[in-house]
């Protein structure tokens, strides 16, 4: 990853591994400029806001014309540096829009982006909470706007033999035992836990400390509340947990066909959650409606998952008749990237609803740690069953003026 | 009973040196959630009482005590230790302690939460903690709201608007007139959830091209929305019809598309 001194000094113009010509712009929806480049914005310049944006333009020619942070107070100029994400939105030179900042504003700054006519391509993970993706999806599904999700692994994933052969056979629905998925460490627990001890301090002068909480419920100004340690406040993100599940499950979630629906039961191993920061938890368990379980063991806390063994579907095990019917379906279609799906109009890869799924397991999965109790959830209405507390967290208020 | 409660408080384990928690396990918190328990409201409100006005983390058992409780009572079977422990954290006005009814509080505790719209200080998280309760909720909105200003005022019109509070038409359709942009909106998307207020959301949505203009358009396509699923057909062609026209910047494309494929 580039320096952000080097950054801002390189990214004026970012023009990718092939140039796209004026006549599949004009054959393009996008939006009237200047010239014959789209005009890029970054939101949420520091941590992994530079990498997004660089992702945002591969393939593609733009030009950067806007970079925002609620931390260029005193550095704004309303032209090029902005402190308030509205005002980049309301320029009709901006076309694309990246968005690297702490996931509370993940979902509003998108819809708002789409509202605004533009295509986003926001960082992972996707939301703060399950309502926000729903509302997500359904603002770029009105709006006719791209969403791709800041995390690429399913592309990958999605051209391997053996991986495909799996997503075949969870989609065809014809196997009775879809077996058990165990992702083990690398979730970053105990690194992004929260500070408690901390007492409250003036914002510094540079922090728009207002802006930056947003949504989020108003807290007196902490440092680790903001710049890369948020992600160990429930406020902000949801610990290790919601940081990496996202790049770690998006992949498996294509691989296991599973864009389309969520777990029906949730069941974690932790302590009682702190009401504040994120902390300790061991494992936890999703089981799908056809029987696939999803497992994540921290390793980090209390005993090892050992409740299932990890096991992998393959059409070897399958019997004659089955496995025939599984052949002889089509390849699923290779997935559109980003850059191809701003030119084309077709949804990519990580688009709304495919981030949405995946983050919905993080959101299932901090909200079993948080009410330490098995949960059962509706995939459909996306809800959970007969647990009136446990909804409270599936669309929580949000701070005047900001809603979904 | 305080001395017995601060002992049982007490034994949540220290922080690390790097100022991060580590919960005891369920089975290792229940005898001291189930102590408190055992001493009713009181037992509860001593809780309440060992936390400090400002959080700098020295009360963190206290805080941790107390929202293990609120979770704890969430439980199938947890009623009656859900209305010991919601009532008394509805006991008195505290911030902290209307985040945690946010998490298990119930009609009952709407009229605490309801007062506490009046404080400044307090009007975002009890307005909060209404609408994760929802019943009782939107009583206490509308009796406040007449008496509130600047945020407060903002805070509770959204709230009557999350609620989609048809009753509250009157006060959207002032607010959709006021001085204040955010205001404005809030009334504007008050008045689509509730689906009333065509010309009005209409005229908004015309305001110079800015932020203001996407987000009332916004409102104007929801109502749209709205209407149709209300059976209102010819309500919603009028603010389609209205996009379809208007929109003639090429900037607003994607807008005039929307509506035109509507009709």
């Amino acid at each position: 990853m580039p320096s952000r001194r080097k950054f801002l000094g390189t990214a004026a113009t970012s023009v990718g591994f092939f140039a796209v010509s004026p006549s599949s712009l004009i054959a393009s929806p996008k939006q009237a400029s200047p010239n014959e480049t789209y005009g890029g914005a970054l939101i949420g310049c520091g941590g992994r806001g530079p990498s997004t944006y660089q992702e945002m333009t591969k393939g593609l020619p733009v030009e950067m014309r806007a970079q925002c942070d609620v931390k260029f107070v005193g550095k704004a100029d309303n032209k090029m540096f902005y402190t308030d994400f509205r005002r980049v939105l309301e320029r009709k030179d901006i076309d694309l829009v990246a968005i690297g900042t702490p996931p509370h504003w993940h979902a509003l700054i998108s819809i708002a982006a789409a509202e605004a006519g533009k295509d986003v391509l926001c960082e992972k993970p996707m939301t703060r909470f399950i309502a926000e993706g729903r509302a997500v999806a359904d603002t770029f599904k009105r709006y006719k706007r791209i969403f791709q999700i800041g995390t690429f692994g399913r592309f990958g994933a999605s051209k391997d033999k053996k991986n495909i052969e799996t997503h075949k056979i969870m989609r065809s629905g014809l196997v009775k035992d879809p077996g058990v998925f165990v992702k083990s460490g690398g979730l970053k627990v105990k690194e992004w836990s929260g500070r408690v001890n901390l007492a409250p301090q003036t914002p510094p002068a540079h922090l728009d400390w207002n802006l930056y909480v947003g949504a989020a419920p108003m807290k007196p100004y902490v440092g680790p509340r903001h710049g890369g340690t948020h992600r160990g406040y429930w406020d902000y993100e949801g610990g290790g947990l919601a940081d990496m599940a996202q790049h770690t499950l998006d992949p498996y979630q294509w691989i296991y066909g599973k864009d389309d629906t969520s777990p029906v039961e949730i069941e974690a191993s932790a302590p009682p959650a702190h009401p504040e920061v994120c902390g300790m938890w061991g494992w936890i368990e999703m089981k799908y409606a056809d029987g696939f379980t999803l497992v994540l063991d921290s390793g980090e806390w209390g005993n090892k998952y050992d409740r299932k063994e990890a096991k992998r579907v393959a059409l070897a095990d399958l019997d004659e008749p089955i496995r025939a019917k599984i052949q002889a379906m089509p390849d699923p279609e290779p997935l559109v990237t980003f850059a191809e799906a701003v030119k084309t109009r077709k949804q990519p890869g990580g688009n709304a609803e495919a981030a949405h799924r995946c983050a919905i397991l993080l959101h299932l999965a901090n909200i079993a740690i948080r009410t330490g109790r098995k949960l059962k959830f509706d995939p459909v209405k996306e809800e959970f069953v007969g647990d009136e507390l446990a909804n409270r967290y599936v669309n929580p208020p949000m701070r005047a003026p900001w809603h979904l | 009973m305080q001395d017995k409660i601060a002992e049982l408080v007490d034994q949540i384990p220290a922080l690390d040196k790097r100022g991060t928690f580590t919960g005891p396990s369920w089975d290792e918190a229940m005898p001291i959630l189930d102590g408190i328990l055992a001493a009713g409201k009181e037992g509860v409100l001593a809780v309440i009482g060992m936390l400090k006005p400002v959080d700098d983390g020295g009360d963190y058992k206290a805080r941790y005590v107390l929202h293990a409780l609120a979770q704890l009572v969430g439980r199938p079977g947890k009623d009656a230790a859900r209305t010991i422990v919601a009532e008394a954290l509805a006991a008195q006005p505290n911030g902290y302690c209307a985040r945690q009814l946010q998490v298990c509080g119930t009609k009952n505790q709407a009229p605490a939460l309801g007062k506490m719209l009046a404080d400044p200080e307090l009007c975002e998280y009890a307005a909060q903690a209404l609408l994760a309760i929802r019943e009782g909720a939107v009583e206490e909105f509308r009796k406040a709201l007449p008496d509130l200003k600047g945020a407060s005022r903002l805070t509770v019109l959204q709230a009557l608007g999350v609620l989609a509070d048809a009753a509250s038409a009157d006060a959207f359709k002032a607010a959709i007139a006021d001085a204040d942009a955010e205001v404005r909106l809030s009334g504007g998307w008050g008045l689509a959830r509730i689906g009333e207020g065509v010309d009005l959301v209409i005229k908004a949505a015309d305001v110079d091209p800015g932020y203001e203009r996407i987000k009332a358009t916004s409102n104007a396509l929801l109502l749209a929305e709205r209407l149709l699923a209300a059976g209102k057909k010819a309500d919603a062609v009028k603010i389609y019809a209205h996009l379809k026209e208007t929109r003639t910047d090429p900037s607003e494309k994607y807008v005039r598309d929307i509506a035109a494929g509507a009709l």
